[in-house]
């Protein structure tokens, strides 16, 4: 009977692995659930604010949430208007500079998206995603 | 046979339990767009039909990014209505292919949440690369060179380029290939800090027309502080 019951259960689960090995291979290169920075371009928000005027906060939220409230000196460059405010963050930086680029949650890619295209459209070399982003600043400041 | 016996009567099962519910069928849960060069938002419409015996309701409708605004007529959807749900995405400078989810939440227990995918593959007008040249006060003043090239479908067939600081000239050659340009950029004085905007604006037809920037700085060579 054991036997019996293990098999019904491999069986299912062997059914199971049909439909998702082709969603598997059907997503491949369409969407990554994974987080594609590595850990050496993440950044806490504990060590980001110990570089203290060594870093340059770059805000990569829409306009309307950086004119809510945002971290103090931060530049507001998102990918709405990247071309426009793009020149405003490059006068501030110099090369003895980290940039910190947030957002809003953990989960949200603009963050990503503008480290990114600072280190490539930019060359810029040390662009740090701040992991958790704008709430993990507002936790932060809580403590 | 073990399986008519055993495993059949559950798969059964499991699929009754899923018709007494309501069911909320998408057409399409991924949709792949192409918007053209002028066009400032890229729309997908995801459209769905309550194809289960009970009514639905549709609790949430959430994006992955405040740069996407889904809108959906009724949240309420009767057994057999359709409807669609549409997603927007501005565009704005963003480049390449941009991935963003539509998490939908509904009250149906079979399928209590779906995620739609939206796709937009944005042309390249110009790629600009690099859109940053320095150089350091003690360094000499050699000229550095950004590359201009237009996208393969871009109907840009010239650029001019303007920059906001006299003492930094800009200036455009043509580049390797047929739609591709070099702007040559040089300070002419070696002793001052300086901080250019370079406007580098092409003929396309888009309106408002699509402006470029670059930037070239001649900076401290310890940095500011």
């Amino acid at each position: 009977m054991r036997r019996f019951l293990l098999r019904q259960v491999l069986l299912l689960l062997a059914l199971a692995f049909v439909p998702a090995i082709g969603e598997a291979l059907y997503f491949r290169n369409r969407i990554s659930w994974q987080s594609p920075v590595p850990d050496s371009q993440l950044v806490t928000v504990a060590k980001a604010k110990g570089w203290g005027t060594g870093a340059l906060w770059v805000d990569a939220r829409p306009d309307e949430q950086f004119a809510q409230e945002h971290f103090p000196g931060a530049l507001l460059l998102n990918e709405d208007h990247f071309n426009q405010q793009l020149p405003n963050v490059l006068a501030a930086w110099s090369p003895d500079k980290k940039v910190v680029v947030y957002c809003s949650t953990k989960e949200c890619g603009a963050s990503r998206a503008i480290a990114e295209r600072l280190r490539g459209e930019a060359q810029l070399k040390e662009v740090f995603v701040l992991e958790g982003g704008w709430e993990a600043l507002q936790q932060a400041a809580k403590k | 046979m073990s399986f008519t016996k055993y495993l059949l009567p559950v798969l059964i099962g499991v699929c009754l339990t899923s018709f007494a519910y309501g069911q909320l069928k998408f057409e399409q849960t991924e949709l792949e767009l192409h918007p053209s060069v002028a066009d400032a938002n890229a729309v997908a419409h995801f459209k769905y039909e309550n194809t289960g015996s009970k009514p639905i309701h549709i609790a949430s409708v959430q994006t992955s990014c405040g740069c996407t605004v889904a809108t959906l007529k009724s949240n309420d959807v009767a057994p057999g209505d359709k409807g669609e749900i549409t997603a927007t995405l501005n565009i704005g400078n963003r480049t390449g292919t941009q991935t963003k989810t539509v998490t939908v939440n509904t009250d149906d227990p079979a399928h209590a949440q779906t995620v739609l995918v939206l796709r937009a593959v944005i042309p390249t007008l110009l790629e600009v690369q690099p859109i940053f040249v320095f150089w350091k006060q003690d360094e000499e003043m050699k000229p550095k060179v950004i590359t201009v090239k237009a996208g393969k479908d871009s109907p840009v067939t010239k650029i001019a380029v303007t920059s906001s600081d006299p003492d930094i000239a800009a200036k455009v050659g043509p580049g390797d290939g047929a739609k591709e340009w070099k702007i040559s950029v040089v300070p002419k004085e070696k002793a001052k800090l300086h901080n250019a905007t370079l406007t580098i604006t092409p003929d396309n037809p888009s309106n408002p027309p699509k402006i470029f920037y670059a930037t070239a700085r001649v900076i401290n060579p310890g940095g500011d502080r």
